[in-house]
């Protein structure tokens, strides 16, 4: 089966030093995978190349098998397939509930369906399937986002992942702030709807978190340090990712 | 957000455009120019206008006409200085005595603020160009016209900020020095002098800009510089010569708005749409040697002007100096009652409205739609920067070789001048703005308009519009300006009434005018007011 995400030698250059240097991984379908690593590892650069914001300055980045085309018509196509879930959420704080987790579908809408959007409420019904997946109620559909809570936006960011239908989920440290029961909670959300035939690259800041994950990549100063299946991780590896910098358990 | 009976929040049902696509709702002005502008066009100048557009690449490098155009420009720009400076000094004294704040930390009173604020409220109604025309009829045309006919109503400007500015300011590091003892002047100027800085330069600089552009203006009706230039050669269709100021023109706007923005980035000082904002503390040294090179920078100003006022001839003294008027006659009110005042006032609000329709919706759309080419950004901000340069008479002008005049063809110059002036705070904004969800959304596959007008417009458009509807009510005292050169509404009535030297009529169109300005002065403040009502993305603008 093809890879839904591969990484071949990639490096990116950073002011002090290189942010990545010559990672190879490759995502198969149904895999799930987290990315171990202190603060400043690489883990975002690592993401920010595999979901196409950040090009390498060497190496190759494949999607479904394929690199990033040239043509714009078909990038955006190969973009569509890729969701990624940013620690800032990145949410249209002004627009409703149900205008963001419609703008997932913009790639595959007309244009006038795009404008539409802004005017009158659509596919609801779509919507409140998402939104009954992550545990929201349906009357948030018209509520802006501005006037959500913290845990409502994040279930709303994962809703808008689910409507976007993409096939490889890329999450940038989603926990990172939330406290040890809600980290909990929406991980064991995440996991449980990322199924087959969907890959998840999962940033994680907590290695008291693995459970679930079936592969787990360690990242330490830009380069791979170890690609290794969960349960067989020794904690002397663990140690040795986070030596001279604060390990956070929760 | 209302509770429903379980006590969670409920959301109305009710759906209306969302922000982004309200930026654009204006632009629907465009139908109806549509229908309408085929049947104003007149076969004529179409080879003019050709020829216009062609000898912008061919301007006319003969050294007479350069050195005609340097030395237009040289006056110009002191003319522009001299006003600012004038206007700068003037509005800070008399913004203070507005300042509820200062009047009542000082003697416990506030209603001699609020009369200062009434008072000003007429010189500020008035439009430069008009109290430039009166003061041409009373003094001649000396130097001091032009100087003083900006200086006049921007000080009332000026005045106005600084008012507003120091009013919005927290006072409790006020009311801390006062219950310390400290004298009621050394606790206004230690509580609120440095927090007022930021905000005065940044609008001090936006003045200047403004006063570049009035003083072109002042210019093309007679006041002398490379206004009075460009309007000659462009009435003797002389256009490479026109092109030859027009460069010059724009060198000197270029570099005037490079060298403000670099400033404001050095010193820290807010954008003009965020001018009460507070500074964040931790930029308190950069704001100290911002002070400190303000005042150099002060030091130098004062002595300049006074070098240019010797150069320009411009003297005080020569504003007492009334020429000997025409015999003025009695009064003749029942002509003046006579005269059509509705449809004069709803073609004056009519030209406005299509203008402000057109700058404000034509700016978000032309953007979305080169969004995909970085380059032709590039155009846009080309086109932009010669519509706030080029005066709206000369446009106005420029439009009657192909279009008849009128209230459209009045409307087309005022809107395209204008839509510079928003083009280019809009593309600020949207520069400025969060790129997440942007870039979030073109992660997704989004396409860049798209992900422009999700992604940014969501993000810019209460700020823009709050600043549109300022704009608006600047083009309603603008109309004059188009007025004069025969377009419509009350400015014809205007120029007439000044060149026939029928004062009662030119008193009464003057009331009517300021009236009409303070009203749609209000409007616009109570709609901004609401705009800005959010506070999630609350940004205040001030005039």
């Amino acid at each position: 089966m093809e890879p839904l995400l591969t990484l071949e030698n990639v490096t990116v250059p950073g002011r002090e030093g290189p942010r990545l240097e010559g990672v190879s991984l490759q995502l198969q379908p149904g895999e799930r995978v987290a990315l171990l690593g202190a603060s400043g590892a690489g883990k975002s650069t690592l993401l920010s190349v595999a979901n196409g914001l950040l090009a390498p300055q060497a190496g190759r980045v494949l999607w479904m098998g394929h690199p990033p085309s040239r043509s714009r018509r078909l990038r955006r196509r190969q973009q569509a397939g890729i969701g990624t879930l940013w620690q800032d959420l990145r949410l249209i704080e002004e627009l409703t509930v149900q205008q963001n987790l419609n703008s997932a579908r913009l790639a595959h809408w007309p244009w006038h369906r795009a404008w539409l959007n802004l005017l009158v409420p659509l596919d609801t019904q779509a919507n409140r399937e998402v939104l009954a997946q992550v545990d929201l109620e349906p009357d948030l559909l018209p509520a802006p986002v501005a006037a959500l809570s913290g845990g409502q936006r994040q279930r709303v960011a994962i809703a808008r992942l689910l409507r976007q239908d993409a096939q490889l989920w890329l999450l940038d440290e989603p926990l990172a702030s939330l406290d040890p029961r809600r980290a909990r909670d929406v991980l064991a959300l995440i996991l449980g709807l990322a199924r087959a035939p969907r890959a998840l690259l999962f940033s994680l800041h907590r290695p008291d978190l693995l459970q679930g994950f079936d592969r787990v990549i360690g990242l330490r100063q830009g380069r791979l340090s170890f690609d290794l299946p969960g349960p067989s991780l020794e904690p002397a590896q663990l140690r040795e990712l986070y030596a001279g910098s604060k390990l956070s358990h929760g | 957000m209302a509770e429903s009976s379980t006590g969670r929040p409920t959301f109305g049902r009710g759906w209306s455009p969302a922000l982004p696509l309200t930026i654009l709702v204006p632009s629907l002005v465009l139908l109806p120019i549509g229908v309408l502008l085929p049947g104003l066009v007149h076969g004529g100048g179409f080879d003019l206008i050709g020829r216009f557009v062609l000898a912008a690449f061919h301007p006319s490098l003969d050294a007479t006409v350069l050195q005609a155009a340097l030395s237009g420009l040289a006056v110009t720009l002191a003319m522009a200085l001299l006003g600012w400076a004038v206007s700068l000094l003037g509005g800070i004294l008399l913004g203070l005595a507005s300042s509820r704040t200062l009047w009542s930390t000082a003697t416990g009173l506030s209603w001699p603020a609020n009369g200062c604020r009434r008072l000003l409220a007429l010189p500020r109604s008035i439009h430069e160009l008009l109290w430039g025309l009166l003061l041409l009829q009373l003094l001649g045309l000396r130097p001091v016209v032009a100087v003083a006919a900006i200086a006049i109503p921007y000080s009332a400007l000026v005045a106005r900020v600084v008012a507003d500015l120091l009013d919005g300011l927290p006072t409790t590091r006020l009311e801390a020095l006062r219950c310390e003892g400290v004298p009621a002047p050394a606790a206004l100027l230690t509580a609120l002098g440095p927090a007022l800085l930021p905000g005065l330069m940044s609008y001090g600089g936006y003045r200047l800009e403004c006063a570049l552009r009035s003083a072109t203006l002042l210019g093309v009706f007679g006041l002398g510089g490379l206004g009075t230039e460009l309007r000659l050669t462009l009435q003797s269709l002389e256009f490479r010569e026109l092109w030859t100021g027009l460069w010059l023109l724009f060198l000197a706007m270029v570099l005037l708005e490079g060298g403000l923005a670099a400033l404001r980035r050095r010193w820290l000082a807010p954008r003009r749409l965020r001018l009460s904002q507070p500074v964040p503390t931790n930029r308190g040294r950069r704001l100290e040697s911002a002070g400190q090179e303000l005042l150099v920078g002060l030091l130098v100003l004062g002595p300049l002007c006074w070098v240019l006022a010797v150069q320009l001839g411009v003297h005080g003294s020569d504003l007492l100096r009334v020429q000997p008027l025409p015999p003025l006659g009695g009064a003749d009110w029942s002509r003046v009652l006579a005269l059509p005042w509705l449809s004069l006032v709803a073609n004056t609000l009519l030209l406005t409205v299509i203008a402000a329709a057109l700058a404000i919706g034509l700016a978000p759309l032309f953007l979305l739609l080169v969004a995909p080419w970085p380059a032709a950004r590039w155009l846009l901000r080309l086109g932009w920067a010669f519509g706030r340069l080029w005066p709206p008479p000369l446009s106005a002008l420029l439009l009657l070789f192909v279009l008849q005049p009128g209230l459209l063809t009045a409307a087309l110059a005022l809107g395209f001048h204008n839509l510079g002036i928003l083009g280019r705070l809009l593309l600020e904004s949207v520069e400025e703005a969060p790129s997440g969800p942007r870039e979030a959304l073109e992660r997704m596959g989004t396409g860049s308009r798209l992900g422009l007008l999700y992604g940014t417009y969501s993000a810019v458009a209460r700020s823009y519009l709050a600043y549109g509807a300022y704009r608006a009510d600047v083009m309603l005292r603008e109309t004059v300006v188009v007025g004069l050169v025969g377009a419509t509404g009350l400015g014809t009535l205007l120029l007439e009434s000044l060149t026939a030297f029928a004062w009662d009529q030119l008193l009464a169109l003057i009331v009517v005018y300021a009236v009409l300005t303070l009203v749609g002065e209000d409007l616009s403040d109570r709609l901004r007011r609401r705009l800005q009502a959010t506070p999630a993305t609350a940004t205040t603008i001030n005039r």
